[in-house]
């Protein structure tokens, strides 16, 4: 693997990592910007924009760009998540120049207003499909209550209310503001030719203007609120716990996702042999969300309403428990095993690889080779868990749940 | 894109498949165990949920914890998936891993502890798994959408229902796993770094032993399609409709694959088109291609708040029957480079194509190599998908709808 990296002269950067062995290439454009970077007053406006990206330009309809990208054969995307908005391809090799090409013009899009009338009915659908959704529905509202007055509560899809008040003039407004190369950066992984690309880009996005994109980052360790909300339609207990730890450019960030796999991995973990080997949950899992100068574990739980109790019971127990005892060498080696396999399986297709290399650069503006990643994870000690923990503690978290009306 | 294959059938009948990938460090594998929810009993439906959870709490002597931690240890990414015919265990891990995996999973097949203390935990974590699908009506409308287009057996949950499950004793699951976990057909399929003679050699060590136990037959009864609705308080109507197609057997079945290409292969798709960017009547709106061995169908889900729901099925149902009226050399082309594009994508997953191979072999009785799947989409004309079409019209469906309001189907 051969990484490279080139500066535009308006602060766009383009890295890449070449792969000469991959069957396949893989774009990404990711942009550093999301839900944290809204007020409540233009909230979702990111998410709206991302799906206004792909109605096209002055020169290219909805329609024209759906037939390009599917012409190319591409397997086409794009994600907006709490801090970040990415927009993708996997690609033959053969094609990737004009999918760069393409995907260039779209980042200086129309945003005509039939179109943002139109697809404002595809968001409000979209909002519809995840209230039926309770495992993200929880998610994002444990997100609201941890963080409170802090930019990250900030919901990833908007309201219905935020999104029938939005205008095409606020979403042209944020755009100008947050689409600055400067706060773009390209990413390409796979089997391809970089200068070859380069020209291609530096054709299409050489006359994107640089802007002042800044982003408030301070911590917040979170409210440690609790709520539990009814709904009349649901069955099962959903629980969504938050507790603060590391952000994604802290050193620490490799322990704490080792910690929150050994607390909470699907399988083998202590959720897995207290909550569900014992059946009294059907799902438990605990991740660590490292993010832009904060961080937080994201415990989900799916119980059945009579064992509510009892579970929280016994992941407050897990918790305390983890310090009385130190962690076992067993299993932290253990996590790692796990870790360190999942990085091998995923690096091996360009698609994963992009993810990786876009979400390093747009956080840390660095690159890191997969043996660096490798090595960071086996450096991490029981100590370092335990000093984590120490900082960062585990309770008291916030909770949030959604339950059955009877 | 010439691709090597490696057979070997051992003389009790198991099939061993596998697929070299330059370039991988990893290894993945799939066990197809012939005790699929079609397979079972008529009062033991959700049986093999149980099952697939038992057999991992304990085996070949060792405990559940102990079985657990060596998987772990060996930085295993595992999976179990229910099936009409099957029960699948999938692995994902670094090659140098994949000897002492296979060992392992040959004792979980072979050799489960089947502790009766643990059954009652796999049997409530399946009973909690049915009643989780009430909380995911999308889900929901898909599983019941098979159950109503596919005649019995063959459209059974994976999750079974909760009468069997209550009902289900260690006793019977012992009987299920003696009689079905039959030797004779199971595949076993690999795709990554791997050493062919070598896994042949310690898989017929593990497996020798087992005698071809006895072939099981389903008897599927007829069924009608019809329209089926279920009340549920939630946000959006999750509309999910079917129409028979052909199975892979089928010398059309590649004009069908390409059909559902032109219907719903991207965004520049018919559907998409039609019930998402002109009318903006959906966010979640797709059809796929669906089969088992007897029996295939096109399913379509779409999802959208109930005042759009009568509109948003009478878009789809129109989509579907003008699919014959015509399609144009631009729509055909994007549907054949799509459907190329993602057979090369997923051939650089080793997991991928564990999966893809030991069911081709169920189905075909041989593995299609990505040359010959990439041929034979080649050939495929507009002439073709319309004349499949004609004999094949899209015009009968099973529908079902899950939310707070009704429709009026075809």
């Amino acid at each position: 693997m051969e990484f490279k990296h080139k500066k535009l002269a308006n602060g766009l950067d383009i890295i890449a990592e070449v792969n000469k062995d991959a069957q396949s290439a893989a774009f990404g454009v990711f942009v550093k910007t999301g839900p944290r970077d809204e007020t409540n007053n233009i909230a979702g406006v990111s998410h709206y924009l991302e799906h206004m990206l792909f109605k096209g330009t002055d020169k290219l309809s909805t329609y024209d760009v759906n037939r390009r990208f599917d012409g190319l054969g591409a397997i086409y995307n794009a994600q907006t998540g709490d801090e970040y908005t990415i927009y993708y391809a996997a690609i033959l090799p053969e094609q990737l120049y004009e999918t760069a090409q393409l995907w260039c013009q779209l980042m200086r899009p129309a945003l005509r207003d039939d179109d943002f009338n139109m697809e404002k009915n595809v968001i409000l659908e979209e909002i519809a499909m995840y209230q039926d959704l309770p495992h993200y529905d929880v998610h994002e509202n444990c997100k609201a209550l941890h963080f409170g007055e802090h930019p990250c509560s900030i919901k990833a899809l908007g309201t219905v209310e935020s999104i029938k008040a939005l205008t095409s003039k606020q979403m042209r407004e944020y755009f100008e503001s947050r689409y600055a190369p400067n706060n773009i950066t390209v990413v390409i992984a796979g089997k391809f030719e970089f200068e070859k690309i380069c020209d291609y880009l530096e054709t299409g996005c050489a006359d994107w203007q640089p802007k002042h994109a800044d982003r408030k980052t301070e911590y917040f360790a979170g409210t440690a609120k609790k709520e539990h909300q009814k709904k009349k339609n649901l069955t099962c207990r959903h629980i969504g716990l938050m507790s603060p730890t590391v952000s994604y450019q802290d050193d620490r960030a490799d322990a704490a996702t080792l910690l929150a796999k050994i607390i909470g991995d699907d399988i083998g973990s202590r959720f897995f042999w207290q909550l569900v080997d014992t059946a009294i949950a059907e799902t438990a899992t605990m991740h660590c969300e490292a993010m832009d100068g904060v961080g937080a574990y994201y415990s989900y739980i799916r119980t059945p309403e009579e064992n509510c109790s009892k579970v929280l019971q016994i992941v407050e127990d897990i918790f305390k428990s983890l310090y009385r005892e130190k962690i076992s060498a067993d299993e932290l080696q253990k996590a790692k095993n796990k870790v360190l396999s999942a990085i091998t399986i995923k690096n091996e297709i360009p698609m994963e690889r992009l993810a990786e290399l876009g979400i390093n650069w747009t956080y840390l503006k660095k690159y890191r080779p997969i043996e660096e990643e490798i090595e960071k994870i086996k450096k991490v000690t029981i100590d370092d868990l335990t000093a984590l923990m120490q900082e960062f503690p585990l309770m008291p978290f916030t909770q949030f749940s959604l339950g059955p009306e009877k | 894109m010439t691709e090597k294959i490696d057979i070997q059938k051992f003389a009790n009948g198991m099939v061993v498949l596998g697929i070299p990938m330059r370039q991988v460090q990893s290894a993945a594998f799939d066990f197809l165990l012939p005790a699929g929810a079609s397979l079972m009993p008529e009062d033991c439906c959700g049986a093999p949920a149980v099952i697939e959870d038992w057999i991992f709490r304990g085996a070949g002597g060792k405990t559940s914890r102990e079985l657990t931690d060596l998987l772990d240890g060996l930085g295993i990414h595992r999976n179990s998936s229910i099936e009409s015919k099957h029960i699948a265990l999938s692995a994902v891990l670094e090659a140098e891993n994949l000897t002492r995996a296979i060992e392992l999973y040959a004792d979980i097949i072979q050799k489960p502890a089947l502790d009766e203390s643990q059954f009652e935990y796999s049997r409530q974590l399946a009973l909690q798994g049915l009643a989780s699908l009430e909380d995911d009506p999308m889900h929901k409308t898909m599983l019941l959408l098979r159950q109503h287009f596919y005649p019995d057996p063959l459209g059974r949950s994976p999750l079974g229902n909760q009468k069997d499950l209550q009902n289900l004793t260690a006793q019977m699951s012992k009987q299920i796993i003696s009689e079905n976990f039959n030797v004779s057909e199971i595949i076993f399929a690999v795709a990554g770094k791997y050493d062919f003679p070598k896994l042949c050699s310690l898989l017929e060590k593990l497996f020798a032993g087992q005698k071809p136990g006895e072939s099981k037959d389903i008897n599927i009864k007829t069924q009608s399609l019809a329209y089926n609705y279920l009340r549920h308080e939630g946000a959006q109507v999750h509309i999910g409709l079917m129409t028979p197609a052909v199975t892979p057997q089928n010398i059309d079945y590649y004009n069908a694959r390409v059909a559902v290409a032109v219907l719903s292969g991207g965004m520049s798709s018919r559907l998409f088109t039609e019930v998402r960017e002109k009318r903006g009547l959906c966010y979640a709106v797709g059809a796929s291609y669906h089969s088992f061995k007897e029996m295939a169908g096109i399913g379509c889900y779409a999802g959208t708040t109930p005042d759009k729901a009568q509109q948003t099925y009478d878009v789809i149902i129109a989509e579907f029957k003008r699919l014959a009226e015509g399609i144009s050399d631009d729509e055909l082309k994007r549907a054949k480079i799509g459907l190329e594009s993602s057979l090369i994508m997923q051939s650089e997953s080793t997991i991928s194509r564990a999966q893809a191979a030991a069911m081709d072999f169920y189905m075909l009785g041989k593995v299609r190599t990505l040359d010959e799947i990439k041929q034979q989409i080649e050939k495929i004309t507009v002439k073709s998908v319309l004349d499949f079409l004609k004999k094949n019209p899209f015009d009968k469906f099973c529908s079902v709808t899950i939310g707070p309001s009704e429709i009026k189907t075809v």
